[in-house]
Parts: structure tokens; sequence; C-alpha cells
């Protein structure tokens, strides 16, 4: 005979994570250990030779205004650019450089549906989803057909809510988590006892997407935020897979 | 002095050779000169194990780049990874000119130098690999390009150079 069939219901759900653009700010104590270093670092060091042509120079000029003016009719027959005027040019041209903001507006919004938000740490994906009769913040997931692997299947979960599954790249083929549950005793069937939900990670590639497809509400969020949102114990098994 | 100094005793002494070992460890074949080691593990079965895996960091900046290979090889040391080999690849100096044309032409010049890293694995099994590449990206410093790639023949090749007279001399042959 064949298989018997089994009473539980597989799907397959995708946790979609953004990398941190940005690293963290430094803790009270490796800043302190990271000054300290760095000024045992410049005790220690000896000069470069930018620095070596400039105390040259210094000297030079020095040692021109001391003695007669003999050699200044020399001077201006060679274009001679000086060190310092070097390093005069050059700190203009940090001054010009402007580096972007680290907070950006979404954060101070707290807009949570955009993906410029906390640029130093991860961001999930999580959509409102309909199981039953309840609505519920989840990860995205789709049933599984027979037939199809279930990383496939966490695939057609991303393509469903995304549209392009191009940008993300999943790993490897195996889960990182699982999630089981029993269905409540009045859908309950000899087939359908419950449903086992198998958890896969992806890396958004690009962060630029067109995000009209997404139909129902979605949110991204960090690993914090999600007790916000999500059932005790799928948070549970969420968070056993998720690293900060 | 410096005579005095020494610990060792001599042949009359009952302690001489006190701290003799050598003789004790297995004998070492003598090094040859070239190395021509190609090892290449089982890739497709049920236990996806991966062959020879190269880590390749580079970047700008040579203290991050060799503390973050220094933690990578002690990540994979933590975690039970066979670590083969772990060596740099030659610096590349790149030199940037400006040409500003403005009056009088001047040409800035900045001098860039781009270093590489190499942390060779082996024994990656494919249900931890997505774990440890995530660890890795996630504490991958600014500036740091990661590349996660198998081990081929040219990779090999390239740390080698390449002998001309050697070769001129083989055409010649043939």
């Amino acid at each position: 005979t064949a298989a018997a069939p089994r009473p539980w219901r597989l799907f397959g759900a995708m946790c979609l994570l953004r990398l941190p653009r940005i690293t963290q700010p430094l803790e009270k104590e490796e800043e302190e250990m990271a000054a300290l270093m760095g000024q045992i670092e410049l005790e220690k060091s000896h000069y470069s030779d930018h620095e070596i042509r400039k105390l040259e120079e210094e000297e030079q000029l020095r040692r021109r205004k001391e003695s007669m003016y003999d050699d200044d009719d020399e001077a201006p027959g060679k274009t001679v650019i000086m060190a310092q005027d070097l390093e005069d040019k050059w700190e203009q041209k940090l001054l010009q450089f402007k580096a972007a903001p680290r907070i950006t507006d979404a954060d101070k919004n707290n807009d949570r549906t955009s993906l410029n938000r906390k640029l130093d740490s991860n961001l999930m994906l999580l959509v409102k989803q309909k199981l039953g009769n309840q609505e519920l913040w989840l990860l995205p997931q789709v049933e599984w057909q027979p037939g199809e692997t279930l990383r496939s299947t966490a695939e057609r979960a991303m393509a469903t809510f995304l549209g392009d599954h191009i940008q993300a790249k999943i790993l490897g083929n195996a889960p990182y988590g699982i999630y089981k549950y029993k269905f409540p005793r009045a859908i309950r069937t000899e087939d359908n006892v419950g449903a086992k939900v198998f958890f896969f990670k992806a890396f958004l590639q690009s962060s630029d997407f067109s995000q009209a497809e997404l139909k129902e509400d979605y949110l991204w969020v960090t690993k914090d935020e999600l007790g916000d949102y999500l059932k005790s114990e799928y948070l549970k098994k969420v968070n056993r897979f998720l690293l900060d | 002095d410096a005579l005095v100094s020494c610990h060792r005793h001599y042949r009359s002494r009952p302690t001489h050779g006190i701290g003799r070992f050598k003789y004790l460890l297995p004998k070492e074949a003598p090094k040859k000169r070239k190395d021509k080691v190609q090892m290449k593990e089982i890739n497709v079965g049920t236990e996806y194990e991966y062959g020879d895996v190269n880590i390749q960091m580079t970047s700008y900046d040579m203290c991050l780049v060799e503390h973050f290979a220094q933690y990578v090889h002690k990540l994979c040391n933590r975690l039970s990874i066979r670590v083969n080999e772990s060596y740099a690849m030659p610096t590349k100096t790149n030199e940037v000119l400006f040409l500003e044309e403005r009056g009088s032409k001047m040409q800035l010049d900045a001098v860039l130098t781009t270093h590489q890293r190499v942390v060779q694995i082996s024994g990656l099994s494919s249900t931890f690999a997505p774990i440890l590449l995530e660890v890795i990206q996630s504490n991958q410093p600014e500036g740091v390009h990661l590349l996660v790639k198998e081990h081929t023949e040219a990779d090999f090749k390239s740390r080698l150079k390449s002998r001309p007279e050697l070769e001129e001399l083989l055409a010649q042959m043939n």
C-alpha cells in the first residue's frame, strides 16, 4: 500500500533577513580600549615619509629666515609643493566629505515597514496571515505540496509575498527550526491532527525592490521587537535559530 | 660569564643529557622542494561534505584583514573544523591619479594597497556550512570583502611564480 497519509500538515516558512549595513557602536569599555591602544601605538610609532619631509622643510624655512636671503632668489625659480600645503589640501577635502547619517528618517518616525530602519542590526520580514479563522503575524509560510522539496516550498512562500525570489539567497537545504502545533479539537479530524512549520533562512542581497507586490500587511522587525508580534510558543522556537 | 651560565652539565655528571628529547620524537622525512599536494573530497553523497573551501578576505586596511583572518581561524579551531592552511596573497598596489584641469594640470596621487588573506578549510558538513557562513557574514568588519569558494587548481597555481626560462627550455625541447 502507499504510505499512510500522515496526520500532520506541513508548511514551509521563510525567515528573510536583511543583514546590517553599518557596524554597531562600540561599548564603553571597547571605546576606552581602542583609545588606549591608539595612544600606545602613536607613542611607539616612527615618523612616516610625509612627516619626515614636513620636518625637513620646516627646518629649511627656519634656516632661510635666519641666514641671509641668498637662497630666497632661487626658491621662486622652482615650484616646490610643500608638505604643509598638501596637508592643508587634504584637510579641506576631508571637510568637504559628508558621511551619510547613521540614524535615518525611518528610525525617527519608527516606521516599521521601511527597510532603512535599523542599519546596524538584522531585520526580519513578518506578514499577517490568516490561519483557520485567526489573523496572525507570522513569518511568511505556504503549505507543502507533495513532490517538492521543503526548500522550494520556502522559496514559493517568499515569491508569493515578494514577487521576486532572485534577490534573496538561501544558504543550505536543511531547515533551521521547526514549530509544530495541534489544531483545536473542533477542527481536528483523523487526517488533520496538526501542522508542522519548517523554517528556512535567507539573506537579502539587494535592498531595493518594489514592495508594491505585498498585498497584506508586512513589517520589518528586529529580534527584540519580535516579541511584540509573535505568540510566545512560536517566538520561542523562532528565537532558537536567530543569531544576533 | 657566558660559559658559567650554561645549564648543561658535563659528561662526568650523572645528570648529563638530562634535557634531551629529540631522539624520542618520530623521524621526519627530509623536506622536498616540490609541493604538489592536491586533495579533493567527495562532494556528492548522502552526507554532503565540501572539499577544500577557500575563504578569501580582501581589503585596503591590512590590520583589519589580518585580525579578521585570525578571528576566522580561531573560530574554526573552536568549532573543530580542520584548517589546512591560512596564507596571504601578494599585495596589489594601485596608484590613483586625479587629473584636475583648472588652468594648470595637477595630478594628485594616492597610493592604495590591496591586501588579501586566505583561510583554507576542509571537512565542512553541509548542515553546518550555512551557520558558519552566517556567523562570518554577521561579524564582517567594514571595508572587508568576503569571498567563499571551493579550492581549484587555478587557485593553487596563482600562488606559484611562473619561470620563463624553464618554459623556454621546455618549448625548445618540444
